[in-house]
This record gives C-alpha cells, structure tokens and sequence, in this order.
C-alpha cells in the first residue's frame, strides 16, 4: 500500500497562534514572529521525520499555519507589511519547512486599514520570498460576496504573476482566494490558523489517490457505482485512520494538541497519484467528458463517509482536490482537450475546492479573472461549501503553451478562458448580497 | 529588554568566547549549531543556555490524553512488534540473512509463515522489540538486504496495520 500505492501523509502543518506578536512598532512585531514561529517550529521537521521512521509511512511536507497576518499587523498601522513576509520566510527556512501559510486577510464584508496594507503588499511578498504563502477570504455564505474585493484580488493576481514573470508567474502558486474558508486547513496555499483555535494545533492532511484507484482497478468494471462508492469508503477509512494515528503521535511528541485530519485526495504529479485516474477507473473515459461531475461526486462523499467513520476529527477541507497542475491526468485531460475551464469550474461544485493551480494567459484581462473568481465564489456560496481559485496567469505564454514550475506544482497547459469578459460585473463593484440559505438562525 | 532572538549570524559575530544570553531569548538551531562549530559557550547569568520548552497553550496537557476508542498509546517503555515481509525470486539463504539481522538487533521473532509460489517466495515475520532496539536503524538494515534483481523487504509498525483495520 505504501510502496506501490503511494499511500503517504501528504502533510503535518503546525497552526501557531501570533495574537500575542502584535506590536505598535512592525519592526518588533516582525522580530516576535520570528522568534515565536521558531520556538514552536524547531521540533517539527524532526518529529515528522521521527514518525515517518518508526511507522514506515512518508511524511512528505511539513508546513506551519498562522494567525492571518492582517490581524496581527493591524497594531503597527503599517503600510507595507512585505518585512512580515520576510520574517515568516525566515522563520520558515530556519525550522525548515517548505511553506508557511498564514499571509492573510478576511475580508469577505470589508477592508480594514490592515486587510487594505496586506492587499497591497501581496504581489512583492510573494515575488520576494520563497515559502510565504498568502490567502484571503472574499465570500463567505452568512456574508455573500465582497465584489469590490475581488475585483481588487484579480489585479494583486495579475500584479503577482508579473514580479515572477521570469519563473512562469511562480508566485500566483502560493496565492489562493476563498470562499467559506475553513480555519483549520493544513494544506497550502490556504493554510491559516483561525482565531477559534488553541495555541498551537497540530493537523494532517492525508493523501491516497493512489490506493482508491488500486482499490477500484481491483474491483473491476462490471461492478455497480454502489459497490464502488463501497470501496472508496472502505480505503478512505483506512488512510483516515493511518493519518489520525501519525497526527496524534506527532502532537504527542511536540506536547501540543492534536487538531484535526484533512481527508483529502491529494494528487501530486507522480504517476498513478491522480485524482483524474480515479473518476477513468469510475467509468469516464477521459476526466472532463460528459459524467465527470457525477463521478466525481460520489468520489468526494464516499471520502468524506469512510473519513467520518474512521475519525471523529475530521475538518479542513476533507474531499478531493482538482489541481491541474498537480495531477499527471488532468494535465494530460487538457493536453488532449478533454477537460476545459468550463467542466473544472463545474467540478467544483461537488469537490472539495475550485479552480486549483490552472493557468491562463498572462494577458488575460482582470475583468475576465474578476468573473472567473465570481463564479467559483458564488458556487461555493450557495451551496455553502469552501471554494477556492489558486489561478495563474502567466506573463507571455498564450493557449496551449506549456508550463513548468516543477516540484509539487508540476507542469501545467496555458487553459483558455474565452473570449468573452465581465467588464460591467467587473466595474460595478459592491457585494452580491448573502444568499437566503444564509439566514438560518 | 533581552534580545528575543540569537541567529548564526550573531554567534559568528560574537567571535569566539562565551556568549551571554537571557534565558528567554530564543537561540534558532543554525545559532546553537555554529556556536558549537565554532566552540562559542552560551551562557546565561546561571550557567549554560539551555533551550525552554514553548508553551503549548492550555488545551496542550488535555490534549496529550487518546481518547478511549482509540488502541493506543501503549507508552514510551514499550517498544512494540513490527511486520516484515519479504517477496522475491527464492534462492538458498533468504530466511537466515533476514533472521540474522534481526537476531543482530536484537528483536525476537514471535511467528512466522513463508509459502512459495513456482520459484518465488512470500514471507511475513510478527517480531517484537527489545528496549533499546532501534526500529529505524532495523528498518533500515532489512530494507538493504536482497535487491531489484532478488528479493525486496518491507518493514512496518504493528500499530500501523492495527489502528488501519480496526473499526
């Protein structure tokens, strides 16, 4: 299972609580950041590797989440807040982990003077650090959707992609917008700890495309979809729980509490770790034909029922992820013009979060982007449900061109988003009001 | 007020003597590192630095407890049985190279079955562990044995398997 599945937990990320780094002076505050993320962090690596040893499972990530930097920076009434970036960057590689998550904002109804500094220091924090990774909330069900945010968050993209135009728009990988984002999400670009939780928390984020699609190759075609989804269940209980095992363990080792376990299928460009494999091995016969959106639909509920049996703390964003980028199949889905924008962004309304590592031309115009966040932010509004757009475009590349970002972010095809814009939508500006689901209380 | 912080960078520039530091000041693992490269002491007003544990916050001691539904912790004293398989082409020799490296390391065997299918051969061995017996440094010995042209061998934790397929 592990060795020829690649059954591995894709990460353990270490939520640090920063409320107490807040200070008048940025300069102090950037020096408390750093020195609180690296007396918490220190153990992390070791830990996690320590684990991976003893029970023969890779622990292929190790990351920190922290409190949304808006929060803490508000304080210093600062402007530019890129030395924070720089200070979590640095914090990072001294505990050495590959990405910290935590340069955010919420502003789903509104800005404040500190949500509107970190805005605008988005674009040079990513281009000037290598691990930062920044994220903010647009819409939220209870709030509906802050237009003139994401109006603004489509040209901080545009802004972004540019700074790293040399490395095909790198920095847009480690920039992610939500809708109803999640507090305790361990998985980057969007990790954050929210102020609900503890002090320190750790969570897991587990990973298994691999095994579900062993498990259903084994079962075989002639099957029907309930013995399928049976067996999806079965084998999200088992990783489930082998990633409840190595979260309490590690939390038993750093001392700190234990969060929760993200059941995610979460594909990584190697191959047969692919989410798209599992919807061909359901019954499509390529990811994006006519079927994909029901297949994959019984894939992210049939994880969520194994997860829930097998822990009861399961949280984050539990379900399947569609990352282009990051999956071997889906690359070659768009390569062979099977999967299009239009079918990823309609998968999303039954996976566990949106648009995910999709590139686009570097000219695509912010208005275009603007309706492309619309859309995915209003599925998930409605439905009330996380969604996200981690979209890049990149600086000089047009439709069908190749890009390599290499690593975990894989190699991704230049997608088309049409010809067509949303310039008035764009202009307008405003919030499109909370949806009636909203009101429950 | 203290420093909060003492980078490598610090250390070198404080040359080679004792270095004062308050006890509160967080020392980065590339400081303590190049301080020990370099031979430089830190020191507090009390004797030598010594790292404090961080404060976990008060759900942290709470948090330490498993819940009862779950089969574990089974404590620090115990060292537990891990599962080794092995597969490969069979060939005189394969059960007494795999047995004597776990007899090296000092971990028992407690059962065994081995079955052959036309020339190849499937093992699984349940072995407890002695204290003091180090499972990554067994695991890394008995993943070295055999090879791509002859046998491979898979070690994992007891527990793994237990807490997979237990309801």
């Amino acid at each position: 299972m592990v060795a020829l599945e690649t059954l591995d937990i894709r990460t353990t990320t270490l939520g640090i609580n920063l409320m107490d780094c807040a200070d008048p002076d940025l300069e102090s505050t950037c020096e408390k950041v750093f020195a609180k993320i690296v007396h918490h962090g220190e153990n992390l690596v070791s830990v996690a590797d320590s684990i991976a040893a003893d029970y023969g499972v890779p622990i292929v990530n190790k990351r920190i989440a922290v409190t949304p930097l808006s929060w803490i920076a508000a304080a210093s009434g600062a402007h530019d807040l890129v030395p924070l970036a720089r200070a979590l960057d640095l914090a990072a590689e001294e505990v050495g982990v590959d990405f910290i998550g935590g340069f955010s904002a919420f502003v789903h109804k509104g800005f404040t003077r500190a949500d509107d500094a970190l805005f605008s220091s988005i674009p040079a924090a990513l281009a000037e650090t290598q691990r930062v990774c920044a994220s903010v909330s647009l819409a939220t069900t209870r709030a509906g959707i802050n237009m003139d945010a994401v109006a603004r968050f489509s040209g901080v993209i545009l802004d972004a992609a540019e700074r790293t135009a040399d490395e095909g728009g790198i920095a847009c990988a480690k920039l992610v917008c939500f809708c109803n984002a999640v507090e305790d999400n361990p998985f980057v670009a969007g990790a954050h700890l929210g102020v609900g939780e503890a002090e320190t928390v750790l969570n897991v984020g587990v990973s298994g495309p691999g095994v579900v699609r062993s498990a259903l190759e084994r079962l075989g075609p002639d099957e029907d979809l309930v013995a399928v989804a049976e067996t999806v269940k079965r084998t999200a209980f088992k990783v489930t729980r082998m990633g409840e095992l190595v979260g309490r363990e590690a939390a038993r080792r750093l001392g700190t509490t234990f969060g929760i376990v993200d059941v995610s299928l979460a594909p990584t460009p190697a191959v047969g770790d692919s989410v798209s494999d599992i919807l061909e091995a359901i019954g499509v016969d390529r990811t994006g034909a006519p079927g994909t959106i029901a297949a994959l639909a019984l894939l992210t509920d049939a994880v969520k029922k194994g997860g829930a049996m097998a822990s009861s703390a399961v949280g984050g964003l539990s379900g399947a992820f569609i990352p282009v980028s990051e999956d071997r199949g889906m690359m070659d889905a768009v390569r062979d013009g099977a999967l299009s924008l239009a079918t990823l962004t309609g998968m999303s309304s039954v996976c566990s979060v949106g648009l995910d590592m999709v590139a686009v031309p570097g000219d695509t115009p912010p208005s275009v982007l603007t309706g492309l966040i619309a859309d995915e932010m209003a599925i998930g509004m409605v439905n009330q449900k996380t969604t996200a757009v981690r979209i890049i475009p990149v600086p000089g590349k047009g439709p069908g061109e190749t890009v390599e970002w290499g690593g975990l972010l894989g190699t991704a095809i230049v997608q088309d988003p049409g010809k067509f814009g949303a310039d008035i939508l764009h202009a307008r500006g405003g919030r499109i009001p909370a949806p009636i689901q909203g009101y429950k209380n | 007020m203290p420093r909060r912080f003492l980078t490598a960078e610090d250390v070198r520039r404080a040359g080679s003597g004792p270095l004062e530091v308050a006890p509160e000041t967080v020392v980065t693992p590339h400081a303590r590192q190049t301080a020990e490269e370099l031979g430089v002491r830190l020191v507090t007003g009390s004797g030598d630095w010594a790292p404090q544990a961080p404060d976990r916050g008060p759900d942290a001691e709470g948090a330490q407890r498993s819940p009862p539904h779950l089969p574990e912790p089974e404590g620090d004293d115990e060292a537990g049985s891990v599962i080794v398989t092995a597969v490969g082409r069979n060939r005189p020799g394969v059960l007494a190279e795999v047995t004597a490296v776990l007899g090296e390391s000092g971990a028992s065997i407690a059962d065994v079955s081995q079955r052959m299918i036309e020339g190849f051969f499937h093992m699984v061995l349940v072995v407890n562990l002695t204290p003091g017996c180090d499972f990554a440094d067994l695991k890394g010995k008995l993943e070295c044995l055999g090879g791509t042209e002859d046998y491979a061998v898979n070690v994992m934790h007891e527990r793994a398997f237990r807490f997979m397929h237990r309801v």
